[in-house]
């Protein structure tokens, strides 16, 4: 009994890593740009597809294919905020969220086109993906679930000493406050909001591999990403990285926990709980705004 | 104070700010020399602020022309302007409440032209700012938050320093001390732009002034050779 | 524009409106059963973006959330109608009741969250409702059912009378949600929530509630949207999740529709409706790239004109076809009533 009990629990934490890794790029931008990127869960997909391409076609493992992957999806953040939703910064709720919908339905579209509506899985990690450690004679964990765990801990400590510790981050901090303020006093907030976006894709990629090797994805897994990502950093509350990581737990616990009584209510049991806890909680677990 | 006849650091000719229809600044001639701290007064509304952020590029849209050391930067980027040498105060100080004092005054450093002071220097001009160095911004009192907004722009080694409405809201005994550093920075050969509504104030310190007056210059001068009554005639239209 | 005069182009307006009005009420007599179908196809969407539109672009809840009301309506039709044997006429109305009981529990969680964040929100509360809707013992679970039957045949024993009957239920709704969306915008309420639009500081003057007005707007979707459930569950004979809660069907091809059409206006959501249908009879052969365009030629417009293609149109129209029109006399009278309370400030 304690032995299922302690299970379940474990195996929520697991997983709620795995979902701070969908929501922590969404956070850092919701929490600096003050915007929710409808296309979040979908730029999460194309480079887990991109990782797929990488990995079967040139036979690399996955995590040279990641790091290989990691300035392009830089590049790719910065160039899409520079260029296109740099447009709508400042405005209304409408623009953004346009925009961002817009670029979904083309990732959703273009990727079914291109790879067609079938279920993928990353390879490419060796024995990694099937390893696991027994604690007791009852509980394992899978090294995997475990290491999608250690490098949410790792990027949310990464993120944070960005910008607490770094010149980059005391200006995105600053912008954050006070865009006006930023852009009276010669700081360019276009370029600082491009830099953040590009930390953001970093992000993605990261929360791609690891989807990819945890999880099955199709071309419409998308937005599924995205609602779990956003009820993780509601959850925590806005501009919190570690709250980001808190409210991931909270949801892999609360779907792990409702999956061992039915998995067929594990969705439900995740949302359900989210709704319930911000009814109670709307400001979120460690609110910073 | 002589003036010396030098070219203009700052030479601003028929500059027009335009927001949409509202034209807040109209036609205005002004130039600033290396060293010289220049007053522009005048009621509120009268288009000083938004003269000063068409300086460095922010605000409305703009006609005319801006020439800061003989290069014309009416179509330069803020970042651009404030990197050859002109800083802004803006009005109400605008420092990023949950920055540290220090992280605001390294902002300065981060955009200006990366010479000049240190951050030990602004401390030493602002001695009760040391203690506070890792205190957020917002934490501050009015008139520590007004020294941190002069010791960011000082930071930035500018050439030209835009104080708008350093005064407000503060303890007279406070501004005394701004002004008596306002005097010292200047000492060093930055030139000042001062916007402020305390005309006393504004004209004691300054070696020429202007006088706004719905968005154009009703009046032009040096202080003392200036009589009040004419001053505030000006000030207030008549 | 090839006009020369504006009242020309006003004139040329309002024919085609008539004209397409004209068309719409003797469709039975001018069209086969498959041009009714894709008639009913289009009310149905209007109706949508109606909705969408009064939320979005008056009572500023932009949600991408519209679509859990319309599978609710589509559930609770089938639920009545086929489960509860009530007849099926009488489904219709109960299924826009469910879908505002529904509002207001949605409602609680929804009003709570602000601006993007409300979007995103709406979301997952439809995403709750869908996957509720796969658990209902008696509803097909997660692949849904065919609606039976006789169900279908109260509506008409041979397939062209069932077209027919189908395509004027949605036509009343259609002409329903209209003009009773018109009388809200042109009352007290519509007044209030323009003027926010136009001018917060206004809307105060005019001392309207504008928390009460949104939650009026929200909860007046509902039943509208559950209606328009109904009928497409009519025509589609079946309810599944998937399909009946589809957010590209029901809630991203409106918001589309209504931004390239002109959102914040009246006949925006009628013009860019109609565009859909035109595009679509042209380009459905080219499959996925169709919503592909229409994402990209809604931010193509909303960067060009905010206020969409009506908007275009509008600068050389002299008015609004459908005037909503008196609210300005009305909004500006009011603040010269309290004139003390609303100065425009020049920028200092």
């Amino acid at each position: 009994m304690i032995d299922t009990i302690a299970n379940v629990l474990l195996q929520g934490i697991l997983l709620g890593g795995l979902y701070a890794l969908f929501a922590l790029g969404l956070s850092f931008s919701m929490g600096v740009m003050r915007f929710v990127n409808i296309a979040h869960g979908d730029f999460i997909v194309l480079v887990s597809f991109l990782l797929l391409v990488l990995t079967t076609a040139l036979g690399l493992n996955v995590f040279v294919a990641l790091i290989l992957v990691l300035p392009v999806t830089f590049a790719g953040g910065f160039l899409l905020q520079r260029f296109l939703l740099q447009r709508a910064a400042g405005s209304d709720v409408l623009l953004p969220l346009l925009i961002t919908f817009g670029l979904s339905i083309i990732i959703q579209n273009g990727l079914l086109q291109t790879f067609g509506a079938d279920s993928h899985v990353l390879a490419g990690a060796g024995t990694l993906q099937t390893a696991s450690i027994a604690l007791t004679s009852g509980i394992y964990i899978g090294v995997l679930p475990l290491l999608t765990l250690l490098t949410a801990v790792a990027l949310v400590l990464g993120l944070d000493r960005l910008l607490n510790y770094t010149r980059l981050g005391s200006h995105i901090r600053a912008v954050a406050d006070d865009v006006a303020a930023a852009d009276l006093i010669g700081l360019s907030s276009g370029r600082v909001y491009a830099l953040a976006m590009g930390i953001v894709g970093v992000t993605v990629a990261i929360a791609a591999c690891f989807m990819g090797l945890n999880m099955n994805f199709d071309p419409t897994s998308g937005p599924d990403r995205l609602l779990i990502a956003f009820e993780a950093v509601v959850l925590g509350g806005l501009g919190s990285l570690w709250g980001t990581l808190a409210g991931g737990i909270v949801l892999g616990i609360a779907q792990t926990v409702g999956a061992h009584f039915d998995t067929a209510w594990q969705l439900i049991i995740g949302h359900v709980v989210f709704l319930v806890l911000f009814l109670l909680r709307p400001q979120g677990l460690f609110p910073k705004y | 104070m002589v003036i010396t006849p030098s070219a203009p650091l700052l030479a601003v000719e028929k500059l027009s700010v335009f927001y949409d229809q509202f034209r807040a600044v109209d036609s205005v001639d002004l130039t600033v020399t290396p060293g010289e701290i220049v007053s522009i007064i005048g009621a509120n509304g009268a288009g000083k602020s938004s003269f000063l952020k068409a300086i460095v590029g922010q605000g409305g849209r703009v006609a005319g022309s801006i020439r800061f050391d003989g290069q014309d930067i009416a179509a330069w980027p803020t970042s651009r302007i404030v990197g050859a040498g002109i800083a802004l105060v803006p009005e109400g100080r605008r420092l990023f409440p949950t920055l540290t004092v220090e992280e605001n005054l390294r902002l300065g450093w981060d955009v200006g032209r990366r010479g000049g002071m240190t951050a030990e220097e602004v401390f030493d001009l602002f001695p009760m700012l040391r203690e506070k160095r890792r205190v957020p911004a917002g934490q501050l009192s009015g008139g520590q938050q007004q020294m941190v907004a002069l010791g960011r722009a000082l930071l930035s080694d500018p050439r030209l320093m835009l104080c708008d409405e350093i005064s407000l809201g503060l303890a007279p005994a406070i501004v005394n001390d701004l002004y008596a550093l306002l005097e010292k920075i200047n000492r060093r050969g930055i030139g000042i732009v001062l916007v402020e509504q305390d005309i006393s104030r504004a004209l004691n310190v300054a070696h020429r002034f202007y006088c706004f007056l719905e968005g154009r210059v009703s009046l032009a001068g040096v202080p003392r050779a200036t009589g009040r009554e004419t001053v505030m005639k000006h000030y207030f239209g008549s | 524009m090839a006009f020369r005069s504006p009242s020309l182009a006003m004139l040329a307006c309002r024919l085609a409106l008539l004209g397409g009005i004209a068309v719409l009420l003797l469709a039975p007599w001018l069209f086969d059963s498959e041009g009714l179908a894709v008639l009913t196809q289009f009310l149905t969407l209007l109706v949508l973006a109606l909705m969408w539109n009064l939320l979005a672009g008056y009572a500023d809840i932009i949600t991408v959330g519209q679509h859990a009301f319309v599978g609710i309506g589509a559930y609770a039709f089938y639920g009545f109608a086929a489960l509860a044997g009530v007849n099926p006429y009488a489904a219709i109305p109960l299924a826009a009741l469910v879908a505002l009981v529904a509002a207001v529990p949605a409602m609680a969680i929804v009003f709570r969250l602000r601006a993007a964040y409300l979007a995103v929100g709406t979301w997952v509360v439809a995403q709750v409702f869908m996957l509720l809707a796969g658990k209902l013992p008696g509803f097909g679970f997660g692949s849904g059912v065919s609606l039976p039957i006789a169900v279908a045949q109260a509506f008409g024993t041979d397939p062209a009378g069932r077209y027919t009957t189908i395509y004027l239920l949605a036509l009343g709704l259609a002409a329903v949600t209209l003009i009773s969306t018109w009388l809200l915008l042109r009352s007290r309420i519509g007044i209030g929530l323009t003027a926010m639009r136009d001018n917060e500081e206004a809307a105060g003057a005019l001392g309207v509630n504008i928390v009460r007005a949104r939650i009026l707007c929200f909860l007046w979707t509902a039943p509208f949207l559950g209606l328009a459930g109904a009928i497409i569950t009519l025509q589609n004979l079946r309810i599944s999740p998937p399909a009946s809660f589809s957010i590209i069907d029901w809630t991203v091809f409106v918001i589309f529709n209504v931004v390239i059409g002109g959102i914040g206006t009246l006949e925006g959501p009628i013009l860019g409706t109609a565009l859909f249908f035109v595009l679509r009879a042209y380009f459905s052969d080219l499959g996925t790239w169709h919503l592909i365009i229409l994402g990209v030629l809604s931010i193509v417009v909303i960067l060009i004109e905010p206020r969409g293609l009506w908007g275009l149109l509008r600068r050389v129209l002299p008015g609004d076809l459908i005037p909503v029109s008196h609210r300005r006399a009305a909004a500006a009278g009011a603040v010269r009533a309290a004139p003390e309370r609303f100065e425009p400030q020049p920028p200092a």
